[in-house]
């Protein structure tokens, strides 16, 4: 384990600017991460009725306290997506060191200690700031906290850092299989529809065939968050696993009949690596249909709540809306920062391309239509798993509609995977001018 | 007739859809140079993977000192990378992260030797190489002849009982080739060690005891394994 750490550690010390900025921001990552992690335990561990200055009265009765931990729960998705997009900063590069140990004889356990201790650290350093800051600011907040409670905060912090290294271990696994890396790739032949499907279907059938056995146990407002939590969990894997599975085929075909440079540089890309855009647009996915589903569900909820007779409210009006609203700024931080990491995830695959890139430039293809396929990369895989993601959304709020019994079909929702379409198309743009630095002929002399 | 340190029979090995290997057969003596020539897409660089438990052949056996390479765990064939083969590719096997001490030192280090007598070993093989000065170099600061000597340090400082080397020269001018195959033909000798030299040069081909020829996916002419005495560019370097 020694010799491990020390050639991590002369690793990190002898790695460049880029590397530098994928610890920094695992480690932003990681930080975000461990905060909700420790107020989801901190919440979750109050008892009974509770008082509290915060959130409007939000964590005063258990019934919200439960909304609350859920809401922490799902902002972790977009959380971990953003983790996943700065474990790929610089992958390329990591991937090439990493084989380069095992061919020097490093056994794959080797790699595989010398790797997590990378991402591990880094994981280590968010997580030890997030508690050290956390940690205060909980005390002052709570009344005499269960001792119970601080060794689950102590297991949140050790606990963040295990996963980093783990997730990282499991994204290297081709690299431990073989020596030569990534070097001799050989393209998937394709047709099979994968494990992802299984899976999928399983799941979704045990949902439905619960909802069908127990609709009350199952489909009630005490259990609600199970099955929303598990339809958007099933519906995002969805999404994810459509954009893999649609992209090959659309290559093809579009491959096949177009004569536009742009459509058909787009479409052999898509055609090479139909799961680049799973990989980067899969945290996006998620907050849409998460995003979908509160629109549609605030929506049944106001007309509800401005439908009723004022009278009947035992308590103010703002209750309500504030914890709405704070979801819904939790909605949208959590897209902001799964947009970011797509813009991290689009510039990083665009310098990973860069020799590629320059190679076609330096052959004479107009840079703006390399500008036009980065754009139809993103544009067209996505287009069919927004939707589904999209239809999700709305599925939670039409189904929390019937639940409320107002018969209210809310039609908010649909604006929402538009809004989210137009901001990946945005959010892939950004990386517009990294391609006209990338596309100099210089850059044909980098490895 | 000497006794084969390596022995390949009947190696079957394709990428995807794509033969690269259909039943090649070869034996390496100890502390032979042999040269496998070819043209592009013959398998050449395949059968160095096998031959160095790189990857495993899809079937045929490899054997060496008695282990059947093909048959190993990962394990084994990563320790025997670190103690008994060296490798060395046209351009890219430095790890940039690392000094080029430090890289000399990987080996070594990997092994669980501490990082003071890594690093002094690794400068004797860096002074051997014409190199020494170049210590805290990273590689993309050396110049390709001067990474070369380096991946060729880094191959040899195990004291290995083979070395592969795949188009060694490949990325180099003639003069820096010639440095780099002198360097290595004269350490390789000195020491016993067998080497195994991928190359379509005829040049570089003429510094090895022995050459065989790949055709695709075969060896066209195995030949006999030597005697014992060096030939040609080779057997000038030894003297």
């Amino acid at each position: 384990m020694r010799t491990d750490l020390r050639l991590a550690l002369l690793l990190t010390r002898g790695s460049d600017r880029r590397e530098g900025w994928r610890v920094t921001l695992t480690a932003v990552g990681a930080a975000l991460a461990t905060a909700l992690c420790l107020a989801t335990v901190a919440v979750a561990s109050l008892q009974g009725q509770y008082h509290s200055a915060l959130a409007a009265g939000l964590l005063e009765q258990p019934g919200e306290r439960a909304g609350v931990v859920l809401t922490l729960l799902l902002l972790l998705v977009p959380v971990l997506g953003f983790l996943g997009q700065c474990a790929r900063i610089g992958a390329v590069h990591r991937d090439r060191r990493l084989a380069g140990l095992r061919l020097a004889g490093a056994s794959p356990a080797q790699v595989r200690r010398i790797a997590a201790l990378e991402a591990g650290l880094a994981c280590l350093i968010g997580s030890a700031v997030a508690t050290i800051v956390c940690t205060p600011v909980l005390l002052r907040q709570w009344q005499n906290p269960p001792v119970t409670v601080w060794a689950d905060c102590a297991g949140v912090a050790l606990a963040v850092p295990v996963v980093g290294a783990l997730v990282s271990t499991l994204a290297l696994r081709r690299v431990v299989a073989s020596p030569l890396g990534l070097v001799r790739r050989v393209r998937p032949s394709g047709g099979r529809p994968g494990p992802g499907l299984a899976v999928l279907t399983t799941a979704l059938v045990m949902l439905l065939t619960g909802l069908a056995i127990a609709p009350r146990s199952f489909g009630g407002f005490q259990t609600a968050p199970v099955p929303v939590f598990t339809v958007v969990i099933l519906t995002g894997l969805g999404a994810v696993w459509a954009v893999g599975a649609s992209a090959r085929p659309t290559g093809r075909l579009l491959a096949g009949r177009t004569g536009n440079p742009a459509t058909l540089i787009a479409a052999e890309r898509l055609r090479d690596d139909p799961w680049a855009g799973a990989r980067t647009h899969a945290a996006v996915l998620l907050v849409t249909v998460v995003g979908t589903g509160f629109v549609g569900v605030r929506q049944v909820l106001l007309d509800d709540l401005t439908g009723r007779d004022a009278d009947s409210f035992p308590t103010n009006l703002s209750f309500y809306t504030t914890g709405i609203d704070l979801t819904g700024a939790a909605i949208l931080l959590a897209l902001a920062i799964t947009l970011s990491g797509l813009a991290v995830g689009t510039a990083e695959s665009l310098a990973t391309r860069r020799r590629g890139l320059a190679a076609q430039a330096a052959a004479g293809v107009p840079q703006a239509v390399l500008g036009r396929a980065l754009l139809l990369e993103t544009a067209l895989p996505l287009a069919p798993a927004v939707a589904l993601a999209g239809a999700g959304g709305l599925g939670i709020g039409v189904w929390y509609g019937q639940l409320a019994g107002g018969g209210t079909v809310p039609v908010l929702p649909v604006v929402v995977p538009v809004a989210v379409y137009a901001a990946c198309l945005l959010a892939a743009a950004t990386s517009l001018p990294l391609l006209r630095r990338s596309v100099r002929p210089a850059e044909l002399r980098h490895q | 007739m000497s006794t084969p340190l390596l022995t390949a029979r009947d190696l079957v090995k394709a990428h995807g859809p794509t033969p690269a290997l259909r039943g090649a057969s070869l034996e390496l003596a100890a502390g032979e140079v042999l040269a496998v020539t070819g043209a592009s897409g013959s398998g050449k660089s395949t059968l160095l993977h096998c031959l160095a438990g790189i990857v495993k052949p899809d079937s045929g056996t490899v054997e060496y000192a008695g282990e059947r390479l093909d048959l190993l765990p990962e394990k084994r064939l990563s320790e025997l990378r670190r103690t008994d083969f060296g490798v060395v590719f046209q351009f890219g096997q430095l790890i940039p992260e690392l000094t080029a001490a430090d890289n000399v030192a990987l080996p070594l280090l990997l092994a669980g030797t501490s990082r003071a007598a890594a690093r002094e070993r690794a400068g004797e093989w860096l002074e051997r190489f014409g190199v020494r000065g170049q210590e805290a170099l990273r590689p993309g600061e050396l110049s390709g002849g001067q990474a070369q000597r380096v991946a060729l340090a880094r191959a040899l400082v195990t004291d290995p009982k083979a070395v592969f080397a795949d188009e060694p020269t490949g990325a180099l001018d003639s003069l820096a080739g010639e440095q780099v195959m002198t360097a290595l033909i004269h350490t390789a000798r000195e020491s016993g060690t067998a080497v195994l030299l991928i190359t379509h040069d005829a040049q570089v081909a003429a510094y090895a005891d022995r050459e065989v020829s790949l055709r695709d996916g075969t060896v066209a002419d195995p030949g006999a394994l030597p005697a014992g005495s060096a030939t040609s560019a080779a057997a000038e370097v030894s003297r």
